[in-house]
């Protein structure tokens, strides 16, 4: 289980990182919905306390780390508020460049 | 009451930002507001920093009287008071900037209430014991810089915000590994908490990740190389209020992570402080050349401000008290010349035919505003670091305590010492040279117009805020003794982490 968890955050950041650096604005958003929830998932399976009780209960009656659920609640409503923003942004550039590639941004350079 | 007084600075401006959106009706009753706001604010500060200093106790706070390590901790000690009172002194600039400005933006009717969250962001992070408490702090910070640069009269001003919104996610992505890697090992996110079990157990194996993932995300923040890009454009386009406090305070929410993290955190990631050193210096080098390049004021100022950070990071780097204090010295004056020289550059802007600091609009319009030129002049002194301004005093500061660590042999390595010592001080003479080549530029050259049509505008920003800048960088370059005894006195309190932590332990 914990070698799953482990591919699978791997796996999600590598996505998330490689969509951060295409050229599409889209997929740089993708990315960082992506990227946030290898975060998220980093923060369950590895928050528990002293490595001792995990932040998910398993068993009846077993107490969890309560913490790291604050942690990626608090992280989730800031990434969603985040994700939002960047799409209204990208809205934007959008209508003002006509374009959907990063790299025609650029008025700033010249 | 009085146990609230160390949140105070933080929670005062979150308060008064959310009555001042209830007054986005009321123009002129919204700033009259935010501006008092931002007053309080700064007087609690100092008297937080005046009380601190002469007790020689921290201030604390646990919020929702949770106790110790569970709740969130607010840990003023000198530090932390020292640079929240430089914040918020600098920000009360900022509002009297903006009060006097003509930018559309900052009449826009959510440009106070943003501009007071900025505020909270970056005192709450200064101030927070918690170092999830941080990220919270820093993310309302990046957003409220975020759309505060978004609405600016610059027409590159959403692609400045895309670009800067963007380095930060992934800042906030490092800083949120680093903290999970950090709770994994150690079981607690209170800041003293985590010194104390940092120290009794070093080996375990998520500590050097996690200080890895921070130290990135600190440089993110303060904007120093390797992560530098995003700063030139995004003070080109952000309003001149906005920029002038990203350049000069936002930015040191980085280096007090850094000395958190070289003196608290992490004293035994011996690989930090080199690392520091390396950075800083190819900072004051390549930004002094970035700026010699630009064409654009504000993109000097800019590159600038990156130069800069170098010669604080090469002070933390070196890790003695004197050099810390040093360091925090360079902190304190750098934020009021950066901000003072980020609103002169707006100031002519405003005046400019059209609204850019590009040098080929500004140059020559100088010619109309000798009181700019003056203000300008001593600005430029400070900032290259010649008498009798505050840059003098620090840039002194700073190559004595290198000389002094040299003579006391505390580094010996001649790669860590001299030659850092030797790039800064030549680079050093590159500020000297942009700086008075703008100021030649703009005074000295004659105005051109590119059409018969084309005027320096009559009528511009205020100039009393960068006015009062700078008779305050002259006047602790006059008057420097007891900034000198402050910072001392801090430089000795980040040695000895053990003062910080057990101000927690009172609380337990």
């Amino acid at each position: 289980m914990d070698l799953i968890r482990a591919l699978a955050i791997g796996a999600l950041f590598g996505i998330g990182l490689y969509q951060i650096l295409r050229r599409n604005v889209i997929r740089v958003a993708i990315g960082l919905v992506v990227l946030s929830n290898a975060i998220n998932l980093f923060l369950l399976s590895v928050g528990a306390y002293e490595g001792l009780v995990e932040a998910y209960a398993k068993a009846v009656g077993q107490r969890s780390d309560a913490l790291p659920q604050a942690l990626i609640l608090t992280a989730i409503v800031i990434s969603m508020g985040g994700f939002a923003f960047v799409l209204a942004l990208i809205y934007v550039l959008s209508a003002r460049y006509r374009t959907s590639d990063n790299d025609e941004v650029t008025g700033l350079s010249h | 009451m009085n146990d609230l007084l160390p949140a105070l600075p933080m929670l005062i401006p979150l308060a008064g930002a959310a009555v001042a959106v209830l007054l986005r009706g009321n123009f002129a009753l919204q700033r009259a507001w935010a501006f008092a706001v931002m007053l309080a604010a700064f007087a609690i500060s100092a008297r937080n920093l005046w009380v601190v200093w002469q007790t020689g106790q921290p201030l604390v706070f646990q919020m929702g009287a949770w106790a110790a390590p569970f709740g969130i901790t607010i840990a003023v000690d000198l530090l932390s008071a020292f640079f929240a009172f430089m914040a918020q002194l600098v920000f009360v600039f900022g509002f009297l900037y903006a009060l006097g400005a003509k930018d559309k933006a900052v009449r826009h009717n959510t440009f106070y209430p943003l501009f007071l969250t900025l505020a909270t962001g970056l005192t709450g992070g200064l101030i927070t014991g918690d170092i999830f408490n941080l990220f919270v702090m820093a993310e309302l910070m990046v957003i409220s810089a975020v759309v505060l640069t978004a609405i600016s009269d610059d027409k590159y001003g959403a692609e400045a915000a895309y670009k800067y919104f963007l380095i930060s996610s992934v800042a906030t992505f490092t800083l949120l590994f680093g903290i999970g890697g950090l709770y994994a090992s150690y079981g607690t996110l209170n800041m003293a908490d985590l010194a104390e079990r940092i120290a009794a157990a070093p080996d375990r194996p998520l500590l050097a990740a996690s200080v890895v993932f921070l130290a990135v995300t600190f440089a993110i923040k303060s904007a120093a190389v390797p992560f530098h890009f995003w700063q030139p454009d995004f003070h080109t386009a952000s309003p001149t209020p906005v920029s002038a406090m990203l350049s000069s305070v936002v930015v040191k929410l980085g280096v007090y992570g850094y000395i958190r993290l070289s003196t608290l955190l992490a004293p035994q990631a011996t690989w930090l402080q080199p690392a520091l050193i390396v950075a800083g210096v190819i900072g004051v080098v390549f930004g002094g050349l970035g700026a010699l390049g630009t064409h654009n004021v504000k993109r000097m100022f800019a590159y600038s401000t990156l130069a800069q950070i170098g010669f604080i990071f090469v002070g933390i780097g070196w890790g003695t008290p004197a050099a810390l204090a040093a360091a925090v010295l360079f902190t304190f004056n750098h934020a009021l010349i950066k901000s003072a020289m980020l609103m002169l550059s707006g100031y002519l802007a405003s005046r400019a035919p059209i609204k850019t600091a590009a040098f080929s609009v500004v140059r020559g319009t100088g010619k109309y505003a000798p009181l700019a030129g003056v203000v300008f002049f001593l600005g430029c002194m400070a900032l290259a670091g010649l008498p009798p301004t505050n840059g003098f005093i620090s840039k002194l500061a700073l190559f004595q305590s290198g000389i002094l660590a040299a003579h006391d042999r505390t580094i010996e390595s001649t790669v860590q010492l001299w030659l850092p010592l030797l790039l800064i001080g030549v680079s050093g003479i590159l500020t000297v040279v942009y700086s008075f080549r703008a100021l030649m530029r703009i005074w000295w050259e004659p105005f051109e117009p590119r059409s018969p049509e084309e005027k320096v505008k009559p009528h511009g920003d205020s100039l009393l805020a960068p006015a009062g800048l700078v008779a305050l960088c002259l006047i602790l370059g006059l008057w420097g003794q007891p900034l000198l005894d402050l910072v001392q006195d801090v430089g000795a309190w980040v040695v000895q982490p053990e003062r910080y932590i057990a101000s927690i332990a009172l609380l337990r």
